[in-house]
């Protein structure tokens, strides 16, 4: 199976490219279009969109990611210190 | 002056008007629905709202798009004469604002109680979200107010804020968050995350047109959107109070309740925002869903951003202006007017009289001090109390003719900016500038202004008379 066929089955992540995908929901008239997760860079696209959304080989250069970058998401806001009870 | 009970009422309206287009054909989520919103506004600045209620995949969904997109559809929230300028909108908008606070308006009931999921909640199932710009990691929802309050002061209800910040819809029951530290629900996050609680919010979806307007106001914190949102309508504000002791909008078509969990932060975006860039990604707070409540057959309203113009610039424009203009005129009563309604005000434009040489600077530097400065007016430009600061013809002219480099710009070194502004740096970080525009008065002897020119005798009794001349040639 080509990474274009496994793509529209949802199984390779179009931004990050890593196996970890889940159906997060299905239209609610049957069959219509399912949507997809990736539990690593928490993209989510629908079945139905063009393809530079959907199909990883397709998917815009500029907007993908790596692992790393995700390491360097800025942290916003910061998380306080807790109280002292 | 007109208030609107709820969004079913505003579009009524905006069909009487002819300011609502009806789409008819079966439309898929993407790329239709981000496509018309961006569509729209590249038509005219008197765009109407588009609704669609044939959704792929759904069986009654309804969205509706633009509903603030244009000048025309502003004037007729307002209760104005539909071609009511841009001018005379910030002035109404103005003596409205002067009148806070205004009343809440408390219910027992709401007509969004009709359908309660309380297990089980699956958003995808109750609302068509969609993607808005290609780059967007996810489905947003964007024109959402957010309410929360000070878990430190629970009780007060003027420390509870409304917002609209961008939420990522990341599960059936999970959303992220963008809570920008400028913005007061931080504020709120904070003390909660201080404590190791979660933050209770409320969600309202599909509001009458003026809490969006009051929502994305920076007034002073303290200040009620809601009592801000009652002065603008002329009316006291319905709200009612939910199980968590929020207050929330009575007109809503949606009211989600959740937490927004305290000390974690996840993955969110990247989003296209309204400077016309991708955010990039940040770690952001995120939200669990514990109950949706919602109108029969709801409307679902979202507002498509990009580059400017969008619908978000005319929503944010003229409710911009009026806070910098109140709290301005409050400490320096020269000033006149206030146009910050480019891109909600990195650029904000003041027309003021000029008691002494310099004037015009401090003016400048009191813009940056106000609570909406202190994250936009990165450029302010300081014009001569007969410019009107709304014609960029006659800025320009002050600008082009009245402006010498070497004394009138002022570079202020690495102050703070709203971390969205694409130039900053690093995020968050900018030089900010005043151009002082004025013409020079004593001590200030710089420059060779002699006398400037003014219009032949008669010129304001023509102008009518042909104004009206012209209103019949063009019936």
């Amino acid at each position: 199976m080509s990474r274009s066929e496994s793509s529209k089955q949802g199984l390779i992540c179009p931004r990050c490219r890593s196996g970890t995908t889940e159906v997060l929901a299905n239209s609610p008239v049957e069959g219509v279009w399912t949507i997809y997760s990736c539990k690593t860079c928490i993209y989510a696209w629908r079945s139905t969109e063009p393809e530079e959304n959907t199909n990883p080989d397709k998917y815009p250069e500029s907007f993908r990611l790596k692992a790393e970058d995700l390491a360097k998401f800025p942290l916003v806001p910061t998380i306080p210190p807790l109280r002292r009870s | 002056m007109r208030a609107f009970k709820n969004l079913r009422e505003f579009l009524q309206l905006l069909d009487a008007e002819k300011q609502l287009l009806r789409i008819s054909e079966e439309v898929s989520l993407e790329p239709d629905l981000a496509a018309a919103g961006r569509a729209i506004t590249q038509l005219s600045e008197t765009s109407p709202a588009i609704h669609f209620d044939r959704i792929k995949g759904y069986n009654k969904a309804q969205v509706v798009l633009n509903v603030h997109g244009s000048w025309t559809n502003l004037a007729l929230m307002l209760g104005m004469e539909k071609d009511a300028s841009l001018r005379e909108q910030f002035f109404e908008f103005v003596r409205r604002y002067e009148q806070f606070p205004g009343e809440m308006e408390h219910h027992d009931s709401a007509p969004w109680q009709e359908v309660v999921i309380d297990k089980d909640v699956n958003l995808f199932n109750l609302m068509p979200v969609f993607r808005f710009n290609r780059g967007d990691g996810g489905f947003f929802i964007d024109k959402a107010c957010i309410v929360s309050r000070d878990p430190d002061d629970w009780n007060n209800e003027d420390l509870e804020t409304v917002g609209i910040y961008r939420l990522q819809v990341k599960g059936k029951n999970r959303l992220g968050i963008q809570p920008v530290p400028v913005h007061d629900i931080a504020i709120h996050l904070e003390h909660a995350e201080e404590r190791g609680q979660d933050l209770p919010i409320a969600i309202a979806i599909s509001n009458e047109p003026i809490i969006p307007v009051a929502a994305s106001m920076s007034v002073l914190y303290g200040q009620s959107k809601y009592k801000m949102a009652a002065v603008l309508q002329g009316k006291p504000y319905p709200v009612v109070r939910t199980d968590k002791g929020l207050d929330v909008p009575w007109g809503s078509e949606y009211l989600l309740e959740g937490r927004i969990l305290a000390r974690q932060r996840e993955p969110e975006g990247p989003f296209g925002e309204f400077p016309g860039q991708y955010s990039g990604g940040h770690c952001y707070p995120v939200i669990e869903i514990d109950k949706v409540s919602h109108c029969k057959d709801p409307i679902y309203e979202a507002l498509y951003l990009g580059v400017p113009w969008t619908e978000m610039d005319y929503m944010c424009a003229v409710n911009a202006c009026a806070p910098l203009y109140v709290q301005l005129k409050k400490d320096i009563p020269e000033v006149v007017a206030v146009n910050a309604i480019f891109t909600l005000g990195f650029i904000v434009i003041v027309s003021t009289k000029r008691r002494y040489g310099g004037f015009a600077k401090a003016v400048g530097l009191r813009v940056m001090t106000t609570p909406h400065g202190l994250g936009y007016a990165k450029i302010v430009i300081v014009v001569d109390e007969t410019i009107d600061p709304f014609d960029m013809k006659q800025v320009m002219w002050a600008v082009s003719t009245k402006v010498n480099p070497a004394g009138d710009v002022t570079i202020l070194p690495n102050l703070c900016i709203d971390l969205l502004d694409p130039a900053s740096e690093p995020a968050g970080i900018s030089h900010r500038m005043i151009i002082d525009a004025t013409t020079p008065v004593l001590p200030d002897r710089r420059g060779n202004f002699g006398q400037e020119l003014d219009s032949p005798q008669q010129t304001d009794d023509w102008r009518k008379k042909l104004g009206a001349m012209l209103k019949e040639l063009r019936k």
